[in-house]
């Protein structure tokens, strides 16, 4: 139980992964892989976050004399994942768009009847 | 000395800035990308005598590496730096009169977007750095795929997008593993930290094959490579040639480098053998199967990139360096046949190979510079891919076991196959007749446009001056791959 505890972070991000991962493979609707494709950057994220994070420790400022370098939370990942966060909005938003423009010119989503480029 | 960071900093600026000049005329927008990209040229060639001295090092924000966000000005990475402004250039020049239709002011800054982060990638020290600079240059790819807007354009974009954007993110997680493990993202130190043991515990194997998953969607190798075909046929012809001549090209930079700097692990130089070996012959022989003259180019791309990281995965001196001048010539020459293929597909009207009979009378100069490219990437002798080709089967038969002889017997079984559909193209140019000409004594002559025609004939130019007289780049490749092969260089190089 105590392992579950101390790796929930870990777990919940390998977690998310794979659920991302899952719903690109199996889903035929592209909104709902695009979707996925959320799930999975946000799991990468979490994942990222989990690295650096420690428990009950506080933000890397050194508001009151008698804090300690060591119970700080590691800040560079949090950095990381601002610009990964914005780069998944970059990328979803042009998915998105990709996918107004298919819906388009084939009149669905389903990506089992789009078939003109042997997908 | 030029400081390096205006390679990325003077593009990037010119990128923004070209909506802003459109406000007051589209013609100077259009200038902007040929602009930019003649800056990087000058600026990456004068910087090529120095940083064979020494690379230079470049800190942004006063942070000294480890800390912050460096820039790793090597031989490799300005040697690369020139190829991707080279190409760049002929290739801005030649959207000059190609791109008349759409929003092509968008068009120029997701061109100049994708550039800069081509050059990031090959110059930064820093892995997440890295990341961002591929995330932009995938990006802008994805977008200028869809540029036409067109059924095709946008089914593969969005093929290419959902592949590339979990390639990058496999890579991204390949790269919080080791931060997690070492607490730093500075490539030298994170080598320094590596040791050189050559053995790699479990974790780290982890993250490196992450990694190298991950970046090999862009490398288009073989099992992730299904993307290629659809997104370089569909593109405009212009971005078609950028991401064959540059984007994979960055890609395989990038799996190289981690193999090679970061990880140091020699248990992956043989699966890069095999890999490659697999491309190769895959690439080759859906390309001659191919009707589609676009398509066929696209699959031979898979089967140069197959060369290319046999070559690399040798992990000798020659192998890597004629690997990485069987890249520069391949950017040349299948950016020239994507610019030639262009118009020949704008003035028949078809993408068959059928169509572009009697086509080397209609235009004589196109048609002369798609077979000279032809016969570049096929490697006959004057041209610039038969140093290329000729370094890397002698470096393969130096290797002196029965494995790389009959590896490399694939490798020209692949190169004769590629000879085949080249030259059946050339011949349907050539030697057939139209099939339906009213009035054929009269030879109608349609050549492509001024501005189309120049940068062919400098990317022309620049073919048989290689092949002719390849010393130089031979000796600049030589210290491209010292540097590759002597990491404690690099991370002495970077951290002092």
């Amino acid at each position: 139980m105590s392992f579950l505890f101390e790796n929930s972070y870990y777990i919940a991000a390998v977690g998310l992964i794979l659920i991302g991962l899952y719903i690109m493979a199996a889903k035929k609707n592209l909104i709902k892989v695009i979707i996925g494709l959320s799930f999975f950057e946000t799991g990468i994220n979490v994942l990222l976050i989990a690295a650096g994070y420690i428990r009950g420790g506080s933000a890397p400022i050194f508001s009151h004399p008698d804090m300690q370098a060591g119970k700080m939370v590691d800040p560079t990942p949090q950095a990381l994942v601002l610009t990964a966060i914005v780069i998944g909005v970059a990328v979803l938003a042009l998915a998105l768009s990709l996918a107004v423009r298919l819906y388009e010119h084939h009149g669905t989503l389903n990506l089992r009847k789009i078939r003109e480029l042997k997908w | 000395m030029v400081n390096p960071v205006l390679l990325l900093a003077v593009p990037l600026g010119l990128a923004f800035l070209t909506p802003l000049l459109a406000f007051i005329s589209d013609r100077i927008a259009r200038y902007v990308p040929v602009a930019g990209m003649l800056f990087n040229c000058v600026v990456s060639v004068s910087l090529i005598p120095s940083v064979l001295n020494r690379p230079i090092i470049v800190q942004t924000g006063g942070f000294a590496p480890p800390f912050g966000i460096n820039l790793v000005a090597g031989p490799l990475g300005i040697t690369l730096a020139a190829v991707i402004a080279l190409v760049g250039l002929a290739v801005s020049v030649y959207g000059l009169a190609y791109v008349k239709e759409g929003a092509t002011v968008k068009y120029h800054v997701l061109y100049l977007l994708l550039l800069t982060g081509a050059t990031g990638v090959v110059l930064t020290g820093d892995i997440f750095n890295l990341f961002v600079f591929y995330e932009i240059l995938c990006i802008s790819s994805y977008a200028l795929v869809a540029y036409s807007g067109d059924k095709n354009g946008v089914e593969a974009a969005v093929k290419y997008l959902i592949q590339g954007s979990i390639g990058s993110g496999l890579a991204l997680i390949g790269i919080a593993i080791l931060y997690g493990v070492f607490g730093t993202l500075n490539m030298a130190d994170i080598a320094r930290n590596i040791g050189s043991t050559g053995i790699l515990n479990t974790t780290l194997f982890i993250a490196l094959a992450f990694m190298v998953a991950g970046f090999g969607v862009e490398a288009a190798v073989f099992p992730l490579n299904a993307w290629l075909p659809d997104a370089h046929s569909s593109a405009p012809a212009p971005i078609s040639a950028i991401l064959s001549g540059i984007a994979i090209k960055v890609g395989i930079y990038v799996v190289v480098r981690i193999v090679f700097t970061v990880f140091g692990a020699p248990s992956m130089f043989m699966l890069l053998v095999v890999i490659g070996v697999v491309t190769l012959l895959i690439g080759e022989m859906s390309a001659f199967s191919q009707n589609n003259i676009k398509r066929m180019l696209a699959y031979s791309s898979v089967g140069q990139v197959g060369l290319i990281v046999f070559a690399l995965g040798m992990a000798t001196t020659g192998g890597i360096s004629g690997g990485l001048f069987q890249i520069i010539s391949h950017a040349l020459a299948k950016s020239l046949l994507f610019l030639a293929t262009g118009y020949m597909i704008y003035r028949s009207g078809s993408m068959e190979i059928s169509s572009l009979q009697g086509m080397g009378k209609r235009m004589p100069l196109t048609c002369c510079a798609f077979t000279i490219g032809a016969f570049s990437l096929v490697g006959l002798p004057p041209f610039a891919g038969f140093p290329g080709k000729f370094m890397i089967v002698r470096a393969a038969i130096a290797q002196q076991q029965h494995l790389f002889t009959f590896l490399i017997a694939l490798v020209l079984f692949g190169t004769i196959i590629e000879a085949c559909y080249f030259f059946r193209i050339v011949q349907a140019a050539y030697f057939t007749g139209p099939r339906e000409e009213p009035d054929a004594g009269k030879q109608r002559r349609e050549e492509a446009p001024l501005f189309a025609l120049a940068p062919m004939l400098g990317l022309l130019v620049f073919i048989i001056a290689l092949g002719v007289y390849p010393e130089p780049v031979i000796r600049l490749l030589d210290s491209c791959a010292a540097e590759l092969l002597n990491r404690f260089d690099y991370i002495k190089g970077v951290l002092g």
